[in-house]
């Protein structure tokens, strides 16, 4: 099983956790949403896959391209 | 008497077959491009030959060379020749989907394409041949810019440049695909260019290579790190699409040109399309949240109203708040603007306000009318965006809009804030504009607003949130686009459903327009 580093493609403060490491994830599923220009963006899977780990916590702030999930499909 | 035609059973050899051996010697040399080994050098590096890329760009047999015969010749000492190693492009006319268009590809099996064995007037011959016979031009890049040796050859150097390199661009289409390592001068030919493709892994663009950076900055970096796909079509911008493969860079090319006319004195073409002008989408009618804190995908909204398959996007990566697309309506070639709430909040950044400026530039040289599905909340805020002249770039984005002379239509979908609320079509003529139902508007949004306006008030109050709340509340009733259009300044208010009609009804009144149209566009310095 490959890994693939899931980023985020904007900068923004982590609003919730969408899914738990070890969750089953379709293409497109958000993984964590994001609160940025007040909306809530949703980091969603590449791939189908599971989720191997979240790496940021709510209310972490995280960076354009910053990792914020690892996917394994 | 000597016979010339042969009628009688008895076939003669033309009078002029040796020369026509001769001929056709020549041209074998020239097939062979750079021999056999570069050929099997540029196929291990995953690249195909200029001459294979001709024949994948083109219609079948449709490709006519010029300069064929250009090259370095040896020849023994009775003056007979022995061969001819030909010039590193590849120049000539063909066809795509049917239209006449001029290419010029560097052959990097000769000296790797470079400067040293090309012939300067052979690529300004096919740019001016572009040029005056109002044809579309594509450049296949594939060099590595100028060669040292090239001092040696001359035993001088020169100022550099050539003249016809800097195209006029307000004339003719050009389509330039990088497709390979793109320095210096063939770097340039990439980005002069209207719409610009690179091949991941194969293809980088730059200034000069890592060879030149690391004496002159001491940077140690590698090609695809200093010009490959990454920087330059998503960090920079400088180059509009990556593409997976040289096909997918040939089709983008066809693609691109597909929307496009020949040359600015013609008009864009109607193609015949199957999808009906009445085709109404319920989904349109759902597809903005109620929740204005929850985004939509407006690319999915695209696809419902447009001509089905005929969306074609440019610039992807890069300026993402900002989509631009080509795309047809009721068969009609249009240029498509729209906000991405997914990125940045689909906000104006900087990067966005370029992206802006290049595709209505383009847009409205070669006379595309512009639908513009808007959803705005604002120029990009904080330190970052001023480090980045981020209001200025959109003023600039205002003007290339307002400089606009193409026809032009507006569907308000959402939110229009603040300076860039205002930037969203060309303002000084009779406007076209339609609103769905989940628009809101206004100078400053409420929610700031109030505690902007009422600072001393909230704070007073017993319960300062509650007493917040409580004035948001009170100004959100105002906020309905139903009043703003009570007093006229919203023109109309449409079931989104009925967008797609709106579009092909208004479409025949902009392409009625284009007698006018047509022709070079004049514009004025914007700050």
């Amino acid at each position: 099983m490959a890994q693939v580093e899931i980023k985020s493609d904007i900068s923004g403060m982590v609003w919730k956790i969408d899914v738990s490491a070890g969750a089953s994830v379709n293409e497109e599923d958000a993984i964590i949403t994001l609160e940025s220009m007040k909306m809530e963006i949703p980091v969603t899977a590449p791939a189908n896959g599971i989720v191997k780990e979240i790496l940021v916590k709510e209310g972490d702030v995280v960076e354009e391209e910053q990792t914020v999930a690892i996917l394994e499909v | 008497m000597e016979q010339n035609s042969a009628t009688g059973n008895e076939k003669k050899e033309p009078v002029w077959q040796p020369e026509i051996d001769e001929l056709n010697l020549r041209k074998s040399f020239a097939e062979q491009m750079g021999g056999p080994a570069g050929v099997e050098r540029q196929h291990k590096s995953g690249k195909l030959t200029c001459r294979e890329r001709i024949d994948n760009l083109f219609d079948p047999n449709s490709f006519r060379e010029i300069g064929e015969l250009n090259g370095k010749a040896e020849y023994d000492e009775n003056g007979k020749l022995i061969k001819v190693s030909p010039s590193s492009m590849v120049i000539g006319k063909g066809l795509i989907d049917g239209k006449k268009v001029v290419v010029a590809a560097e052959d990097f099996t000769v000296k790797a394409g470079s400067s040293e064995q090309a012939s300067p007037e052979k690529m300004i011959f096919a740019e001016r041949l572009a040029l005056d016979h109002l044809m579309p031009m594509v450049r296949l890049v594939d060099a590595v810019g100028g060669s040292i040796r090239l001092l040696e050859k001359n035993q001088s150097t020169k100022i550099p440049g050539y003249d016809g390199w800097n195209i006029n661009l307000g004339l003719v289409p050009i389509v330039a695909v990088a497709l390979g390592p793109c320095a210096g001068l063939g770097a340039m030919r990439v980005v002069a260019s209207h719409f610009s493709v690179m091949v991941k892994d194969i293809s980088q663009v730059f200034a000069a290579g890592p060879q030149v950076v690391a004496p002159g900055t001491h940077e140690t970096v590698t090609k695809e790190d200093l010009g490959g796909v990454q920087i330059h079509t998503k960090e920079s911008g400088m180059v509009d699409n990556r593409a997976d493969s040289e096909q997918d860079a040939f089709e983008q090319v066809r693609r691109f040109l597909s929307y496009l006319p020949p040359n600015v004195y013609e008009a864009p073409k109607r193609q015949d399309t199957e999808d009906s002008p009445d085709r109404r989408e319920e989904a349109l009618a759902s597809i903005i949240p109620k929740n204005r804190r929850l985004p939509y995908k407006s690319r999915k909204i695209l696809e419902l109203v447009f001509d089905k398959g005929s969306l074609f996007e440019i610039g992807k990566d890069h300026g993402s708040s900002q989509i631009t697309m080509l795309g047809r309506i009721n068969g009609y070639p249009v240029g498509i603007l729209a906000n991405d709430p997914m990125i940045m909040g689909g906000s104006m950044t900087h990067t966005a306000s370029e992206k802006i400026i290049r595709f209505v530039d383009m847009c409205d040289t070669f006379h595309l009318p512009v639908v513009n599905f808007f959803d705005q909340p604002g120029v990009a805020v904080g330190r970052n965006a001023e480090s980045h002249s981020t209001l200025r770039m959109a003023v600039r984005a205002g003007m290339a809009i307002s400089q606009a002379t193409v026809p032009w239509c507006t569907f308000f979908i959402r939110r229009a804030f603040g300076v860039a609320g205002a930037i969203y079509e060309p303002r000084s003529r009779a406007t076209i504009r339609y609103a769905w139902p989940s628009a809101y508007w206004g100078s400053i949004p409420i929610e700031g607003g109030v505690e902007a306006a009422y600072k001393r008030d909230i704070l007073s109050a017993p319960d300062p949130l509650a007493r917040r709340n409580e004035l948001v509340e009170y100004y959100k009733r105002f906020e309905t686009p139903f009043r703003t259009a009570e007093k006229f300044l919203m023109e109309n208010i449409i079931d989104p459903r009925d967008t797609r009609e709106i579009l092909c009804d208004w479409i025949e009144e902009a392409y009625a327009q284009m007698p006018r149209l047509v022709g070079v566009k004049t514009r004025t310095m914007r700050i």
